[in-house]
């Protein structure tokens, strides 16, 4: 599976009700933007290597948050990171972001569903940690 | 990998990465994957090796038997000899089974010093697996490590040029609750369009007003029934 073909599939794929806005990055790296109906807010960055597609949503910034109540979030983060549907949290550069990996070989059935469940995950994370915000 | 996960995470605090620059820079990567193909290549000389060493210890296997088959030939022959009374043949029997014998032993020997190479090599090439999928598994690390900073660079630029910025989480979460608020009308509008179609709204506004003409119908056949009794 690589970026062309996951284009091509998830235009006009329909998954669990939903529709792929898919949208190329430009770049050096093959990148796309995929943005879940009914979770617009929160799109998806989808790249794929040898050994893995790795699809991933941001939720905020170092910046963002409050200083003092760090820790605590760290915590929760982690604590929540296990049992959260095929996402784990995680951090690059200044962004926190929640993410998921698939093997190369998934099929686009699984595929789409990591889309939609990253999408949610990401909306639901963002209102449970609002409160952390600076 | 300890050292490699370490480099890592050290990079990543002094926050040398935040333009997506290389963790173990090329130069770093260049030398893991030379030591990976070294190990590949050791890996493949001592297998080959091996099965030279293995091909040789059945080889000289095969010829001890040989030597031990022919001594206990002989050895029929010797005591065939003597029960003849042919003492001087027995002699020149016994003298090729010594021959046979030590050849046999001197061939045992060797191949117990292939026995003890061929489980040293054993040993080299399980060694050199573990180690080969140890750089692999680094070689991964460091790979998957460079591409998320590189996508995320990229991310960052191009929805940097294209929207003024990647929205901060308060802006998306704002997008959230209009989007969830929007929902929630439609489905309060639906609801209530449904009602109208079905004209479910207005016997609940003519229930309110005191007229029921469900109830108006039970309250007519009781009174025709009443009617009946009377008569």
């Amino acid at each position: 599976m690589d970026t062309q073909s996951l284009t091509l599939a998830l235009g006009d794929a329909t998954h669990a009700g939903r529709t792929f806005d898919v949208m190329p990055v430009a770049g050096d790296e093959p990148v796309l933007q995929v943005t879940v109906s009914g979770a617009e807010e929160t799109p998806v960055y989808i790249t794929v290597t040898d050994t893995q597609i790795l699809c991933l949503a941001y939720l905020f910034d170092t910046q963002e948050l409050n200083p003092e109540r760090l820790h605590e979030l760290h915590e929760n983060m982690l604590r929540i990171s296990v049992p959260m549907p095929l996402s784990a949290l995680g951090k690059t550069g200044d962004h926190y972001v929640v993410y998921g990996a698939l093997s190369p070989t998934s099929g686009t059935a699984e595929i789409m569903q990591e889309l939609v469940t990253l999408a949610e995950n990401a909306i639901d994370l963002l209102q449970t940690f609002e409160d952390y915000l600076a | 990998m300890r050292t490699v996960l370490k480099k890592i995470l050290t990079a990543m605090r002094g926050g040398v990465n935040e333009l997506g620059e290389a963790v173990v820079d090329g130069q770093g990567n260049r030398i893991l994957e030379q030591e990976l193909r070294d190990a590949e290549q050791e890996l493949k000389q001592a297998k080959q090796e091996l099965a030279a060493l293995m091909a040789e210890s059945a080889s000289l296997a095969r010829q001890i038997r040989v030597e031990q088959d022919s001594a206990s030939k002989r050895e029929q022959d010797a005591s065939k000899a003597l029960a003849a009374g042919q003492e001087e043949l027995a002699r020149e029997v016994a003298e090729r089974i010594v021959g046979h014998e030590r050849r046999a032993g001197e061939l045992t020997q060797t191949r117990e010093l292939l026995q003890q190479r061929i489980s040293g090599l054993k040993e080299r090439v399980q060694r050199a697996e573990k180690q080969l999928a140890d750089y692999r598994r680094e070689l991964q690390v460091v790979k998957t490590n460079e591409r998320v900073l590189r996508t995320t660079a990229q991310i960052d630029t191009n929805i940097n040029s294209n929207q003024s910025s990647l929205s901060t989480a308060k802006e998306t979460l704002e997008r959230i609750r209009d989007r969830q608020a929007r929902e929630e009308d439609r489905q309060i509008a639906s609801a209530s369009l449904e009602k109208e179609l079905t004209g479910a709204d207005l016997d609940e506004k003519l229930k309110a007003a005191g007229i029921d003409s469900e109830q108006d119908a039970v309250n007519d056949v009781l009174a025709r029934l009443n009617g009946n009794q009377a008569q």
